[in-house]
Order: C-alpha cells, then sequence, then structure tokens
C-alpha cells in the first residue's frame, strides 16, 4: 500500500490497472467502518456538541437553543467539579497501577517457565468477564456484613462505604480488571526486543533489574506510550464499575461518582440531556488536552527505531 | 508460538465485542418486531417473572401470539423507557407507574385505549380500583389497564421476639410500639437490630409514617413539596430516632433491608406486598418471620399505607398495536386478574380478588395487607394514600433519597436536610415540563 501511494504522488501518470483496483477495493472494504463511523460516531459527536448548547424538553425533544447557560450554570456546579476530581483520582491509582504490574508480570510470563500459557491465560481472564459482572462479584468481595474481604480478615472495614477509601477500592477493581489487557500489549512488544541485547548485557555481567530499566523499558517505549495514551483516555471515562458498586443511596457516592457516571445521572435518570451533553463536552477537553500533552511529552522519553 | 498467542488473545477481545454488538442487537431487534417475533414484555420486579410469563403462556396458548417478559432493575428500566421513548423505540408492552405517567401520557408516548376499551368484552373499567384508573387518565382518556395494587405492613422476626420476651405487633400497636420494640430488640453487639430502613425505602417506610402524621411529601394539587410542613417534620424526627436502632446507614444501603431480614440481622422492616413473591421462597422468613398490619400514630389516631398501583400499557408507536391490546386486555381480564393473584404474584387491581391473593400461601398471614383496606382496625382509623407523585417524580424522589444520606448518618440534622430538600424539590417541580 505504501509503495503505491508513493508512486501515486509522483507526476502525473495514468493510473495503472493494478494502481486502480488498489484504489476501489481499498475504498471498498474500509467503506463499511467509515460508514459507521460516520453514522454511529461523528454524527452524534456534532449532535452532542449542539445539543450541550440547548435546554431540552421531555424525552429530549424541543431543543431550545440557550447558548452557554448549561456551561455557565456548569462552572458554578460544586457536583460537576467533584466528579471531576474524582475521575481523575481514579485514573491516579488505575494507569499507573495497571501499567507496572503488566509490565512486570509481562516479563516474567515472557520466560520460559512452567505453565506459561496457563498464567497467561489467568491473567487475561478478568478481560473476558463482562465489566458490570466483575463489578458485581466485587461489590459483594467488599460487603461490610458479609463481604469475603470482611470475613477473611476479621476486619468492619466500609470498603465502598467510607468516602476515604471507597475511591480506593473501586479503582483496586479498574486495575485488576485491565491488567491482562495491558499484559498482553506488553508482550507482544517484548517479543520485538531482539535477544541479542540481552545476551551482550549478561556478557558484561548486568543484573537482570538493570536489563529490566536499561533495555526492556527503553526498548518497549512505544509499546508503554500507546498503552498510557489509551489507558488514560479509558480511566478518564469510568462508569460501568461505578454505577454497579455503588448504591444510589451510599454515602461515599459524591466522593466516588466519576463525571461520566454524573453525566448518565443527568442525561439518562434526569432527563436534562443538555446539561449532560455540556459534561461530556468538558470531559472531552479534558481527554484532548492531556492526550496532546502525552504526544508532545513522548519525545522526551519514547524510543523508536 | 508468541505471534499466534498474541493473535488468539486478540481475536479473543474481538469475539467478546462481537458478542457485545449480538447482544445489543438483538434487545433492539426485537422490539422493531414483524409479527412472526414475540411481543416484548418489559417490566422491573424480577418477583414477578415467573408468574407473569406463566399468564404470557396462556395467552400465546389462547392467540398463537408470543410474549417475552423480560425483568431490568428499576433504575435501568427508567433510562431503558426514556431512551426508547426518545429513540421511539419502546418496548411493545410494559408497566407504567405514577412516578411517571404523566409524563409519558402528555407526550403521547402510550398507546391510546380508549376505542378498545369501547369495543372490548373483556375490559370495564369499572370493575377496577378507582384509585388506579385514575393515574393513568389523563383529560378524559386511558393509557394503561390496571395491572395491581400493593399495600404496605410490618414484618416481623417471631423467633427474635421470642427470645426477648416480647408478644407479637397487632393491630393495637402504634409507631411508638414499635420503637419501644425496636430498642429491645436491639443488641449491643451489633449482631441484632429493631428495624430497618434506608432512604431508597421511600414508599415502604418513612412515607406511611409521614402521612400517619398528617404531614405531606406533595400537596394535593402535585405543585408543592411538603418536606418543610411542620407535620412532616415531626414525623421524620420520629424515623431519626428509630435510626438509632438500625444498623448502620452504610450497611442498609450496601446490602438492602430486605436482604437484612432475610439473614437475620434485624427483627422487624415494614414492606410493599410486592416482596411476598420473594419472600415466601426464603426458607429463614418463611421458618422465623410473619406479617401485621403496619402501626399507626397514636397523636392523629390514623393509621397510614401507602398505595400504588401499576398499569399495563403499550407503546404508542408499536407496529402490532392490535397485538398489544390483545396482550393488555389478557392481562386485564377477570380470569387473568385473578389468575395473578391466585399465583401470588401480586394484589389485582380487580375489584373482589383479594381472596384469591391472601390464599396464595399459608406460609404468612397476608391479611397484614389486606386488612388495612378496611376503614378501621382497632381503634385508629385507616387511610389509604396514594404515593405521591408530580409530572416528573424520578427527578425529585432521587435527589430527596440522596439528600437524605446526610440525615441518615446524623440524624440531629434530620430538620436542616428536610427544610433543603423542600426548597431543591419545589424548584424541580417548577420547572417540569407540563
Amino acid at each position: 500500500m505504501s509503495e503505491s501511494t508513493k508512486q501515486a504522488a509522483v507526476p502525473k501518470k495514468k493510473m495503472t490497472t493494478w494502481e486502480k483496483n488498489q484504489f476501489v477495493y481499498g475504498w471498498a472494504f474500509i467503506l463499511p467502518t467509515m460508514l459507521g463511523l460516520i453514522v454511529l460516531n461523528i454524527y452524534p459527536i456534532f449532535l452532542t456538541i449542539y445539543q450541550s448548547f440547548c435546554k431540552t424538553g421531555d424525552f429530549g425533544r424541543g431543543n431550545v437553543f440557550i447558548g452557554l447557560e448549561n456551561y455557565a450554570t456548569m462552572l458554578k456546579d460544586p457536583a460537576v467539579w467533584q466528579s471531576l476530581l474524582n475521575t481523575f483520582k481514579y485514573a491516579i491509582i488505575e494507569v499507573p497501577f495497571s501499567i507496572a504490574i503488566s509490565l512486570v508480570l509481562a516479563v516474567f510470563l515472557n520466560r520460559k517457565i512452567k505453565f506459561r500459557s496457563g498464567y497467561r491465560t489467568i491473567f487475561f481472564l478478568p478481560m473476558i468477564a463482562a465489566p458490570a459482572a466483575v463489578a458485581m462479584v466485587w461489590r459483594w468481595l467488599y460487603n461490610t456484613q458479609f463481604g469475603l474481604l470482611n470475613h477473611i480478615f476479621g476486619t468492619h472495614i466500609q470498603w465502598i462505604s467510607d468516602p476515604k477509601i471507597a475511591w480506593i477500592s473501586v479503582a483496586v477493581i479498574g486495575v485488576w480488571s485491565i491488567i491482562g489487557y495491558n499484559m498482553v500489549l506488553f508482550l507482544a512488544g517484548l517479543q520485538e526486543i531482539p535477544g541479542d541485547y540481552y545476551e551482550a548485557a549478561s556478557i558484561d555481567g548486568a543484573s537482570g533489574i538493570r536489563e529490566f530499566f536499561s533495555i526492556t523499558i527503553p526498548l518497549l517505549s512505544p509499546t508503554i506510550f500507546f498503552v498510557l495514551v489509551t489507558r488514560v483516555i479509558g480511566a478518564l471515562q469510568v462508569f460501568d464499575l461505578v454505577y454497579v458498586v455503588m448504591d444510589r443511596t451510599n454515602p461515599a457516592l459524591p466522593k466516588t461518582q466519576s463525571l461520566v457516571y454524573l453525566f448518565y445521572q443527568t442525561a439518562f435518570t434526569n432527563g436534562n440531556k443538555g446539561y449532560g451533553a455540556a459534561m461530556v463536552m468538558l470531559l472531552l477537553a479534558v481527554i484532548l488536552l492531556i492526550t496532546v500533552v502525552q504526544m508532545y511529552g513522548q519525545k522526551k522519553w519514547v524510543h523508536y527505531d | 508460538m508468541k505471534k499466534r498467542f498474541v493473535a488468539m488473545a486478540m481475536a479473543g477481545v474481538m469475539a467478546i465485542s462481537l458478542a457485545a454488538c449480538g447482544g445489543g442487537s438483538g434487545d433492539s431487534g426485537s422490539s422493531g418486531g414483524s409479527s412472526g417475533d414475540a411481543l416484548q414484555v418489559v417490566i422491573w420486579d424480577n418477583n414477578q417473572q415467573a408468574g407473569l410469563q406463566e399468564i404470557c403462556d396462556d395467552f400465546t396458548a389462547e392467540t398463537g401470539i408470543e410474549a417475552k417478559v423480560e425483568v431490568k432493575d428499576w433504575d435501568s428500566y427508567w433510562t431503558l423507557l426514556e431512551s426508547g421513548a426518545s429513540g421511539g423505540d419502546l418496548p411493545d408492552v410494559f408497566w407504567m407507574h405514577s412516578n411517571n405517567s404523566q409524563m409519558y401520557m402528555k407526550n403521547d408516548m402510550l398507546l391510546q385505549l380508549d376505542d378498545y376499551i369501547a369495543a372490548s368484552d373483556e375490559i370495564d373499567l369499572d370493575n377496577y380500583m378507582p384509585e388506579i384508573t385514575e393515574l393513568y387518565t389523563m383529560d378524559d382518556k386511558h393509557y394503561a389497564i390496571p395491572k395491581d395494587y400493593d399495600t404496605v405492613a410490618l414484618w416481623y422476626n417471631k423467633t427474635m421476639f421470642d427470645e426477648a420476651g416480647l408478644s407479637y405487633p397487632d393491630e393495637t400497636w402504634s409507631w411508638d410500639d414499635l420503637l419501644e420494640a425496636a430498642k429491645a430488640l436491639t443488641k449491643d453487639d451489633g449482631s441484632q437490630y429493631g428495624f430497618a430502613m434506608n432512604p431508597s425505602n421511600d414508599q415502604d417506610t418513612y412515607y406511611n409514617m409521614i402521612y400517619a402524621n398528617d404531614g405531606y411529601v406533595v400537596n394535593e394539587d402535585h405543585s408543592a413539596s411538603g418536606y418543610d410542613d411542620p407535620k412532616t417534620l415531626e414525623a421524620m424526627d420520629y424515623v431519626g430516632d428509630l435510626l438509632a436502632y438500625c444498623p448502620e446507614p452504610t450497611v442498609m444501603s450496601e446490602t438492602g433491608t430486605d436482604v437484612l431480614m432475610q439473614s437475620g440481622q434485624v427483627a422487624m422492616i415494614t414492606q410493599g406486598s410486592w416482596m411476598i413473591a420473594g419472600f415466601k421462597d426464603n426458607d429463614y422468613m418463611t421458618e422465623n418471620c410473619d406479617i401485621a398490619i403496619i402501626p399507626f400514630n397514636a397523636n392523629t389516631g390514623k393509621r397510614v399505607s401507602i398505595i400504588n398501583g401499576l398499569g399495563w400499557s403499550a407503546a404508542a408507536n408499536t407496529d402490532r398495536p392490535d397485538d398489544c391490546w390483545a396482550l393488555l386486555e389478557w392481562f386485564g381480564s377477570k380470569a387473568m386478574q385473578e389468575k395473578q393473584a391466585d399465583l401470588g404474584v401480586t394484589m389485582s387491581a380487580y375489584e373482589g380478588t383479594s381472596e384469591n391473593w391472601v390464599n396464595n400461601t399459608d406460609l404468612f398471614n397476608l391479611a397484614g395487607y389486606m386488612d388495612v383496606t378496611e376503614d378501621k382496625a382497632g381503634d385508629a382509623d385507616n387511610e389509604l394514600v396514594l404515593r405521591p407523585y408530580t409530572y416528573n417524580s424520578t427527578k425529585w424522589s432521587t435527589m430527596c433519597q440522596e439528600q437524605l444520606v446526610n440525615a441518615w448518618a446524623d440524624p440531629s440534622k434530620m430538620e436542616d436536610v428536610c427544610i433543603d430538600i423542600a426548597s431543591q424539590m419545589n424548584e424541580m417541580i417548577a420547572s417540569e415540563n407540563k
């Protein structure tokens, strides 16, 4: 493909039959995806932007344009900012821990050890389970009265009802469920690193830890970067864990609910779609900003060959 | 080997996401409904699914039209309906509730039934509890067939009462007696509590106490909050007192008061009649627990049970209005209303079926739910109060429950919280799109 585009860019020659075929089939193959994207993603994005400037009636009917009023309300709404803070707190636990743990796991499971595929499968399993089901099980593990955790430790900790620790408890579920996915990506990255480097290092007498920091991490940095960017985005959009684990009358909810959860409550439970749209626009702006910063930041630490 | 593992993992992920898509489209596909498909019937109460599916199966045997009952939990039910209504893709047949019925009727989301009712031999709206019919009527037009009604009664744990040497609750009990008993039944070591109620248990706990004390939650023309009414505040103070003999609020919100009752952690709860179907399947409940009539207020001499009733509605834009109507007519027919009561699904809205319901099980004394519908019980005057509602009750009732969490955590703040609720609630009601 890249070969042919280079040729096509060279001074105007007529397309050969082969190039024409490439062109037609290329478009034919991406067209379904493009259509899907436009209908399901791009068009709704613009609708949402428009809706954030509107007051919506019952059942989302009768949009009345009200300019920036939703945004003005949002600036003054402490619940929005608290939720944004909660979202950051969640991400600050989920992203670094899930990356660090899965990186270490990936390195270990990249070696020749017994039952390697077995371990890989086990760590990947949480990915296969539906997030809502996972959260449901954790909700019972965390239960103060009957939960397995308190039962084993003989404690009476309110894992998900104490505002001081509930956000950590939720983030732990997040870490647990994403480790396998990150690990698979890291494994793929690790297998691209030629063994020669490690051989040379071990002849020079480098320890395993030294190898990890001086060879593995720099050479794996493109993968780490990719995982970091996607995980930050994913973590900032956390919803299902909070939704399933936290009951609406849970005292820790205001200090735990994520921005997407608040959006859901506003737009769908309270039927205030315009204001909900404004909230997701805020989230979009925040994610855009962070991602742009990361893109610039990568020059400092990501090594491409 | 390495590549293959990664490829397999990726394939796995794709398979999962495909499966997710498959599930999603299956859900929405069935409501589009060509006539060969089953009618999609959506409800929110898991305990009623088996009984209602049986009634639907009878319907299929009679008419050849298939109908499948699906259950969502309360919150996702209303989200489903709301987004279905917004997107023009409501389920075929579903429950309507007084919380939101005004909004759905006003926006023409529900199939208007008057012509069908006029032409029907089975349905005569005079046969149903008038309060329930009223809930689903707007401008003299009818949008639902009354399905059931529910009252509230007191559940108590006989074993715990015996152990404490207390006599069982009966029609002579006032709310003050209940408070005394709750105190006596609470153990210091935290292994047993007298009572349990969560802010989410509005209809089955504190609403009853408020109205028995001559307070109110929503005024009579559904336009203002009563949370700052002195009588309401007095009742909510009582709620605060009672909370001293309840498990920690966090435990009640995490676990649910019904589960606490079923696991022998609390001695009493007040609960709606809709819980019977679930409780009678629980061995601990059937062995240890029974039902008494709800207590009365000693000052006012009034015993209040909140009642509410659901209606069967169909989507206004369904492709198969006649099939939907046939099912509504079936659900509303005398025979099926009796069957619903016989099976113990719920009390039926059809007048004269209460005996059927009371006899559906001998595991509990169901008269506790029925006696409150009489004019008097003991010395107290009985009164049934419709669950308070406005044009769109979801918004303010959610807010109230979330705010009351603060009062539950610290009952001394009860009054401030209630007054704050009243002002927020008035604002919300004023902004409803009437």
